[in-house]
């Protein structure tokens, strides 16, 4: 085991070098020191920061795309939350802001068809285990394919929501966004259910005679 | 911006309603314009305006940008959708501002495996009232300024001059080891020292 003075050291010199916390369960013996550091390296920076545009963007973009709750539109939530009602009713703006704009259910879920698409060899159905996801990658298609019996699903290894790689997390039996804090289950549907995202694409797979599972991709 | 956005909406309604029932009919395209304000987007700017505040709280706890825009997002995920009809901004401040004492509070207890109860009593995770200030780097110097010379020394170098252990070790006549033991024995005095950041 480290001595906890190189540990720290190399959580000090991650943070100044602007990467993330890595920690470990082992670390808790030196939590003061490394939240002491985390301010130290925030103080650094001079005052308050301020989000990176690219990603206050992202956040709008969000915001906007966020699924409506049964009993308000996000976008009314937004305009009555901030108080703005008040005006809004008068100036019969709520009708606007409740406008359907972004009524879009949070579905998702089309299976990807690529043009010209072709069956690609991924793995034999006997590499597959049940209730695990295996990431395969059939061309321009990166898929995660589950076995069920006999029978193979797919649904793509890119996030729904921000377009990054997907994690399989045997502890959690989920797909895990590598990018933000979001999951999904093994048929694509996202695991938060008071905030869901859309679901998955789903992939074409099948099992050959031969039991050799293949996954609809590209040359 | 909330009171600009007040301002607005209200100058421009009263500009409608003092207007004469002839001209008032006549002026469509006022009123045109009244429909026009951008209320959704406005409303949309004052949510990210807020944010930008969590996101700077929360920044001063982590003191990186990935997992500060990580912890911001599950801000605004977990709290737009909830926000209440009618409620002040200063309650929805509140709000975000709970919400983000919480998701840290996940973030720590998950990264270092304890329990939410062991951080708040010893991390002090008490969350201040006001949103962060440009106060925020006096704090750190008050910090540092309870600091023995050689503690405040080296987290001074380290931290605010982006010194590596070798520079800092030559600074100080010392060797890379020490510094180090030392660099950690300054943090763990820094932790002790009560200056709300």
């Amino acid at each position: 085991m480290s001595k906890p003075e190189n540990r720290v050291d190399k959580i000090v010199s991650d943070l100044l070098k602007g990467r993330r916390l890595k920690l470990r369960g082992a670390d808790a013996e030196e939590k003061a020191a490394i939240t002491a550091a985390a301010r130290l390296a925030a103080a650094r920076q001079g005052g308050p920061q301020r989000m990176n545009p690219a990603f206050r963007k992202q956040l709008e973009q969000a915001l906007e795309s966020a699924p409506k709750e049964p009993w308000m539109t996000r976008r009314a939530a937004l305009v009555a939350g901030f108080g703005l009602a008040a005006g809004a009713v008068a100036g019969g703006l709520l009708g606007r802001a409740t406008e359907p704009a972004h009524t879009a259910p949070v579905q998702g879920g089309d299976p990807i068809n690529p043009k010209q698409g072709q069956w690609v060899d991924v793995a034999a159905l006997s590499d597959l285990v049940e209730g695990q996801g295996k990431r395969v990658t059939a061309g321009g298609v990166g898929a995660y394919v589950f076995r069920s019996g006999e029978t193979v699903t797919a649904v793509t290894s890119i996030c729904s929501h921000l377009p990054c790689e997907l994690l399989w997390n045997q502890a959690d039996g989920a797909l895990d966004c590598t990018c933000h804090p979001a999951s999904f289950n093994a048929d694509g549907t996202s695991t938060n259910h008071t905030y869901p995202l859309p679901s998955l694409n789903k992939v074409y797979a099948r099992v050959t005679a031969a039991g050799r599972v293949e996954v609809l991709g590209t040359a | 911006m909330l009171r600009t956005c007040f301002a607005a909406i209200f100058s421009l309604r009263s500009m409608s309603l003092d207007r004469p029932p002839d001209q008032q009919a006549v002026g469509s395209e006022e009123t045109e314009n009244v429909l026009q304000l951008p209320a959704t987007a406005r409303a949309a700017d004052i949510a990210l305006d807020e944010l930008e505040l969590v996101y700077a709280f929360i920044y001063a706890r982590v003191g990186n940008r990935a997992d500060a825009e990580d912890l911001t997002q599950q801000v605004a995920m977990k709290a737009i959708p909830r926000l209440r009809e009618g409620s002040p901004a200063s309650a929805i401040r509140g709000y975000l501002f709970a919400t983000a004492r919480s998701v840290l509070g996940g973030f720590w207890s998950t990264r270092l495996g304890l329990s939410e109860a062991e951080l708040h009593e010893d991390l002090a995770m008490a969350m201040p009232h006001a949103p962060p200030s440009e106060a925020r780097a006096d704090a750190v110097q008050a910090i540092l300024a309870q600091l023995s010379d050689n503690y405040r020394r080296v987290l001074e170098l380290r931290f605010l001059h982006g010194y590596s252990l070798k520079e800092v070790a030559a600074d100080m006549n010392s060797t890379v080891g020490a510094v180090k033991v030392m660099q950690l024995r300054a943090l763990r005095a820094a932790a002790k020292v009560q200056v709300e950041l």
